[in-house]
């Protein structure tokens, strides 16, 4: 009996180690517990979460290959809509309506129509983004002109999906070019529940590709003038017109609602300020005639200090190299690029003005856009409990910009 | 009657007896087959002789002009010294024993008896059919000897020599195999190698019952200290160079007759990533490409099953771009990943083993075969996918970046893709895991498998994956344990 | 296998200990005291540090920690509170493993999965239970380095959106909120238990005891650093971002390009986690193994039984997480100062010579 024990105890582990094997080549080949059917699977690439009477309407642009044709590969997509009374009852009707598994794993654009993020606090739709563990926070969120479900259902020009034309907009580089801002669910999220409940991202705006020329969309100067104008003539009838999209704006918002945008210019120094610019453009005048700096690099600082009475102080210091002259120059000109001291005034003045103007749309919306209650709560609470009601509102506005030419 | 008594008396004799005609039909008893031959000869002054040889394996032209021919005119004594002197081959030995005269018989080397004889002479002219000496086919090399083992331990033990030219150079022959009769020789540098090590490793062999080694690897199995083990414990080496680099370092090394593959103890797992060229070339080189094969040995074992595990269970895993690729790629597949991915992996087993045994007339067409249609077609017919055709394909060529570990990493891959497709990401961690433990405990001859890693011996790391140059490995591995500690002298 | 070595020792201590105190204890640390997260932190941290010493110098000896309970107290009241040693390592292992299952349900699925995929945790966990705790030190001579690889490369790729200034400001919290905190995250704080087993596993050598301090403030420097990085990335979101080393480093730009490379590390981090979540249940088991003898195949036994009932209770509680939390953090949080704190200095206070016993 012993030796019977012993010997079963001997081969015991190899038993162990045949079942455990069996075990696991059972569920392999059943592949019951293989949770994605990737066909099956809604690969969300962008939501558009715009507000209804009955709650939400959310539209989730969907990714759909194209196949494995080299010649056709690409990344089509589809748009399914869904209505709900929250956003997660709208991603259950997209589930019904199209049998997929809606994957928000991918979703990177969070897109909230204009009305949507005026009308009350948004964050009454992020919240079912922000519960969601499946849910990427470092997705890009943007508001828009119009509806979300509009702007995700136009034809873009430059991609077959909307969504990834409207991402390019928030590349690195564009940001560098100070012409847009981009901001993340978790930052926008961040600044939301902190001390100044306040944030900002960019409004996205659409114009059709034939009227692309005498907009300010997408690249170029934000400071130059070129307005934000969306309307556009002449698109053919019974033919989707071509959209391209620009994000020169910016959208303020204060507890949770949009309460001002900020025009190219503004938003142009409100980048500057962040110290994030180091490939931008800007046209001053010389005689009347323009004159375009390129900003080689800046550093932006807003500080506040706070003695009798709060003191804001906007510093800016920037490189720039002269760019482009708006008439023809002599050659000696063309080789030495020098900035003259008119151009370096007018370009201090122009950048003092939107600056100013800058501080204004903030004070005016009541948008504490540059997180000054944060910061003050951070260095002295105490002086914090005693301002954060009047912060803004009684601060002084010092503006300090210095440009440094560089040939 | 006379010749019943007279073969029941042959049947019972045991040593040489003198008496010539007993003595041959004795010897001939024991080896009755018709290729042991008997060629009778008389002196000049009618001393008789009898020379009995296998026919296969006996010099014949040697054997008259050594032995015969001498003792034509042999004129001395009748005793087996005497007659050894006589005769002019170098390799005489006397034997009294008729079991033993008949095993040489059977080993190549012929058996002389002569009228009057004490003993029997066993004289060396063998003639043994060996391959040349070539470069083996399982450790190529650009830069460095090409010299490879081949089948006869002679030799083989001669290439050693010639190498270690030390008298330290212990060679010490052990017979094992109860037909084959198998010459192993066991081979280490006293002073150098761990005696404890050689003690152990003699006690194993002469333990070691069995009829018949075709060839090193039946070895392996006696030598490890756990033979059932996934992993192996005994180094392996073609080429002299190596083995004798191996033994110098502190090893004790096997030459097997029959085998061109010699074998080393104690073993390191990561002795199987230092190739004999990373010896040979720069030091800077020597480590990108031993990080090279460590990268693309990880990538084939782990390439094929997070590719299943993100599919199935995280598709995040994947870059957006990359997903939207593979999805279209995998439209209308009939199989599930994990399915296809096995089936692809199968075939690819299947045409390794074929092509390595298909006659080489025949592998042109089959490669086409394999490449045409079980890639290109199968993949046109929608049976399998791209993906998973460039992932097993680069998983097939990655394995091979380590060729003496293929038995085992194709096995852990296999077991990864199991795993991956069972329970996804965090079956391939446990996998992981559990075999990081198995590899950390296992010991050989009381050396970690996964040293110089863990325990982690710091010197030693100066040759793994990365290779420091020559004159910074002043010392031997520690981890094996050798006295004698320093290897060469830094050069100032 | 041969005893653990004083490089495998400070290796736990610096690099695998900590590993327990990236899941959950962040977001713990956040929702009791915000800002002040770094304080709970560095005092639970000191204290072990100091006990660490102390088991340290119990550790000149050379016995084990079963020895010295029968030589001071005899056999039998030495098993008793062997066993009793065992039981607090198998409570103090449960939620912890716990935490080890929802990460893996929440950081290696897509959507929430069926039980069988944590289940295998525990067939690897049997296993390497029943090993005996010196192969333990071969383990972390390569766990070690992965934990470093891991910890470096999230903190790397997290380091360029962290704002350090929301750490401020200090002590707005205060002390009561840093006293509770404190004492609702001891439970994380179990390495001088662990340690304390250990000792007799390892050969004492002169200068381990500061040596061994050293180690384990290094590795308690890299979590607080990993927890100053933590709240600086998420602020006022931290108190949600549970499993947060697995998302700390999403936020970098080249992840957007080359996908969740970051990935890799989380997946070093884990493979040392596996380990770590086994040790208490592992020493665990040899304390029972100590107890009752080491024959016929009592340590697989003891292993496979003691990982089959906290698998039934993972199961059975699999939706009580929070309950539980709640249950041990808040109201057993008097537990781990009992048995990591006081049993080692009293060991230290109380030991007598010890007998000669082999060592297993």
């Amino acid at each position: 009996m012993k030796e019977k024990f012993a010997k079963f105890v001997k081969t015991l582990p190899m038993k162990i180690y045949i079942i455990l094997a069996a075990v696991f080549i059972f569920t392999f080949f059943s592949n019951d517990f293989g949770l994605v059917d990737i066909q099956k699977t809604a690969v969300i690439l962008a939501a558009g979460l715009d507000r209804t009477d009955e709650g939400y309407h959310l539209t989730a642009q969907i990714a759909v290959p194209k196949g494995s044709d080299r010649n056709s590969c690409g990344t089509a997509s589809i748009d399914i809509e869904g209505d709900g009374k929250t956003v997660s009852d709208c991603i259950t009707q997209i589930y019904g309506k199209t049998g997929w598994v809606p994957k928000l794993i991918f979703c990177n654009l969070l897109l909230i129509g204009e009305d949507t993020a005026k009308s009350e606090d948004i964050f009454d739709g992020l919240d079912f983004f922000l519960r969601n563990e499946y849910m990427q926070d470092s997705c890009f969120i943007a508001a828009c002109e119009g509806t979300a479900k509009d702007m995700l259902t136009t034809v873009s020009a430059i991609d077959d999906t909307t969504s990834q034309s409207i991402e390019k907009i928030f590349s690195d580089a564009a940001v560098k070019a100070g012409t847009t801002v981009k901001s993340t669910l978790k930052d926008f999220a961040v600044s939301y529940y902190g001390k100044s409940k306040s944030g900002y991202m960019p409004f996205v705006r659409s114009i059709d590709q034939n009227c692309g020329a005498d907009s300010g969309g997408g690249s170029g100067s934000s400071a130059s003038g070129s307005g934000g104008g969306s309307e556009s003539g002449g698109s053919s009838q019974g033919e989707e017109q071509k959209k391209i999209y620009y994000a020169n704006e910016t959208a303020l918002f204060s507890e949770g609602k949009m309460v001002a945008l900020l025009t190219p210019e503004e938003t142009f120094a409100f980048t500057l300020l962040q110290g994030n610019v180091f490939a931008g453009t800007m046209t001053a005048e010389e005689d009347g005639k323009p004159v375009t700096l390129s900003i080689l690099s800046d550093e932006g600082k807003v500080s506040l200090s706070v003695k009798n009475k709060p003191k804001v102080t906007m510093s800016l210091r920037t490189k720039i190299r002269l760019f482009n002259r708006g008439v023809p120059a002599p050659i000696d000109d063309v080789s030495k690029s020098e900035i003259s001291d008119a151009v370096e005034a007018n370009a201090t003045e122009r950048l003092t003005q939107y600056m100013t103007d800058l501080w204004q749309t903030c004070l005016d919306s009541g948008c504490d856009l540059f997180l000054l209650n944060r910061n003050l709560y951070r260095s002295s609470p105490k002086k914090y409990a005693e301002w954060k009601e009047t912060l803004l509102t009684s601060a002084d506005l010092e503006i300090k910009v210095k440009i440094d030419k560089v040939k | 009657m006379y010749n019943f008594l007279l073969t029941l008396h042959t049947f019972f004799m045991k040593n040489i007896t003198g008496k010539l005609k007993d003595d041959a039909e004795a010897l001939k008893g024991l080896l009755p087959a018709q290729d042991i031959l008997s060629f009778g000869f008389e002196s000049e002054k009618g001393l008789k002789f009898q020379v009995l040889f296998a026919d296969a394996v006996t010099d014949k032209e040697l054997l008259a002009d050594e032995v015969i021919r001498p003792l034509q005119s042999y004129e001395g004594g009748k005793t087996a010294q005497e007659m050894g002197a006589a005769v002019i081959c170098p390799e005489v030995r006397t034997e009294k024993g008729l079991e033993k005269l008949s095993e040489e018989i059977l080993a190549g080397n012929p058996v002389l008896l002569w009228e009057g004889a004490d003993e029997g002479l066993i004289v060396g002219t063998k003639k043994v059919f060996v391959r040349s000496i070539a470069e083996p086919p399982t450790d190529v090399v650009i830069k460095g000897p090409r010299e490879g083992f081949i089948e006869d331990v002679k030799i083989n033990t001669s290439l050693v020599r010639r190498r270690l030219k030390t008298p330290n150079l212990k060679i010490e022959m052990i017979t094992l195999g109860k037909q084959s009769q198998t010459v192993v020789a066991l081979c280490y540098v006293e002073g150098t190698s761990v005696e404890k090590t050689v003690k152990e490793v003699k006690e194993k062999l002469q333990k070691i019952d069995i009829d018949f080694i075709p060839d090193s690897s039946y070895l392996t199995h006696y030598l490890a200290q756990r033979p059932y083990s996934l992993m192996k414990q005994v180094g392996t080496t073609e080429k002299p160079d190596i083995f004798c680099a191996k033994i110098a370092e502190g090893r004790v090394g096997l030459l097997v007759d029959g085998s061109p593959i010699a074998l080393t103890l104690p073993y390191l797992l990561v002795e199987d990533f230092q190739a004999s060229e990373d010896y040979y070339v720069p030091s800077y080189r020597a480590t990108f490409t031993r990080l090279l094969r460590l990268f693309a040995l990880i990538v084939a074992i782990y390439l094929p099953a997070f590719y299943i595990s993100a599919q199935l269970f995280k598709l995040q895993l994947f870059p957006i771009k990359l997903l939207i690729t593979i999805s279209g790629a995998i439209q209308d597949i009939p199989l599930s990943p994990s399915l296809e991915m096995l089936l692809v992996l199968l075939v690819l087993e299947v045409l390794n083993e074929a092509s390595i045994r298909m006659p080489k007339y025949v592998g042109m067409a089959l490669s086409v075969v394999g490449a045409l249609v079980l890639g290109e077609t199968a993949v046109s017919a929608g049976f399998v996918s791209t993906p998973a055709i460039i992932i097993i394909a680069f998983s097939g060529i990655g394995l091979y970046a380590v060729p003496n570990l293929i038995e085992q990493t194709s096995v852990i891959r296999l077991a990864m893709l199991i795993v991956a497709g069972s329970i996804g990401t965090y079956g391939i961690i446990l996998l992981t895991a559990f075999i990081l433990l198995y590899l950390v405990t296992t010991e050989n001859y009381g050396v970690p498998l996964a040293a110089p890693f863990s325990p982690i011996v710091g010197r030693d790391l100066r040759d793994t994956f990365v290779k420091y140059n020559l004159g910074s490995l002043e010392t031997r591995p520690k981890t094996l344990g050798s006295k004698n500690k320093r290897r060469l002298k830094r050069h100032e | 296998m041969n005893k653990i070595a004083p490089r495998q020792l400070y290796f736990f201590l610096a690099c695998i200990a900590p590993l327990g105190k990236l899941v959950l204890l962040p977001t713990q640390l956040a929702h009791y005291s915000a800002n002040d997260l770094l304080f709970p932190a560095a005092i639970n941290f000191l204290l072990q540090a100091g006990i660490v010493f102390l088991i340290m110098l119990l550790a000149r000896s050379n016995k084990t920690f079963y020895d010295l309970l029968v030589n001071t107290f005899g056999k039998i009241v030495g098993k008793i509170l062997i066993c009793i040693f065992a039981a607090f390592l198998f409570f103090i292992s449960f939620l912890p493993i716990l935490e080890q299952k929802l990460l893996v349900q929440s950081v290696f699925y897509d959507t929430l999965p069926s039980v069988v995929a944590f289940s295998s945790f525990f067939l690897f966990s049997a296993y390497l239970c029943a090993k005996p705790a010196s192969v333990l030190g071969r383990t972390w001579d390569i766990l070690g380095p992965l934990a470093i690889a891991g910890m470096v490369g999230i903190l790397v790729f997290a380091l360029p959106v962290t704002d350090f200034g929301a750490l401020a400001p200090v002590g707005v919290t205060g002390a009561k909120s840093i006293f509770f905190s404190t004492a609702y995250t001891l439970n994380w704080f179990y390495d001088s238990a662990i340690l304390l087993l250990l000792v007799g596993r390892f050969e004492y050598k002169k200068g381990m005891a500061w040596k061994s301090v050293v180690f384990y403030l290094i590795g308690a420097a890299a979590i607080l650093f990993f927890l100053a990085v933590f709240y600086g990335v998420y602020e006022g979101l931290a108190v949600r971002q549970i499993f947060s080393f697995s998302k700390i480093g999403k936020y970098n730009s080249g992840v957007t390009v080359l996908g969740r490379i970051d990935y890799l590390f989380v997946f070093a981090l884990t493979l040392g986690m596996a380990f770590y979540c086994a040790l208490p249940v592992q020493l665990g088991v040899g304390c029972l193994v100590d107890t009752f003898g080491a024959d016929k195949c009592k340590p697989a036994l003891f292993s496979v039984g003691i990982n089959l009932v906290i698998f039934i209770l993972s199961i059975l509680l699999d939706y009580q997480f929070a309950a539980i939390n709640t249950t041990v953090n808040e109201k057993l949080w008097f537990l781990p100062p009992v048995f990591c704190v006081l049993v080692p200095i009293l060991a230290l206070l109380l030991r007598r010579k010890p007998r000669e016993r082999k060592v297993r």
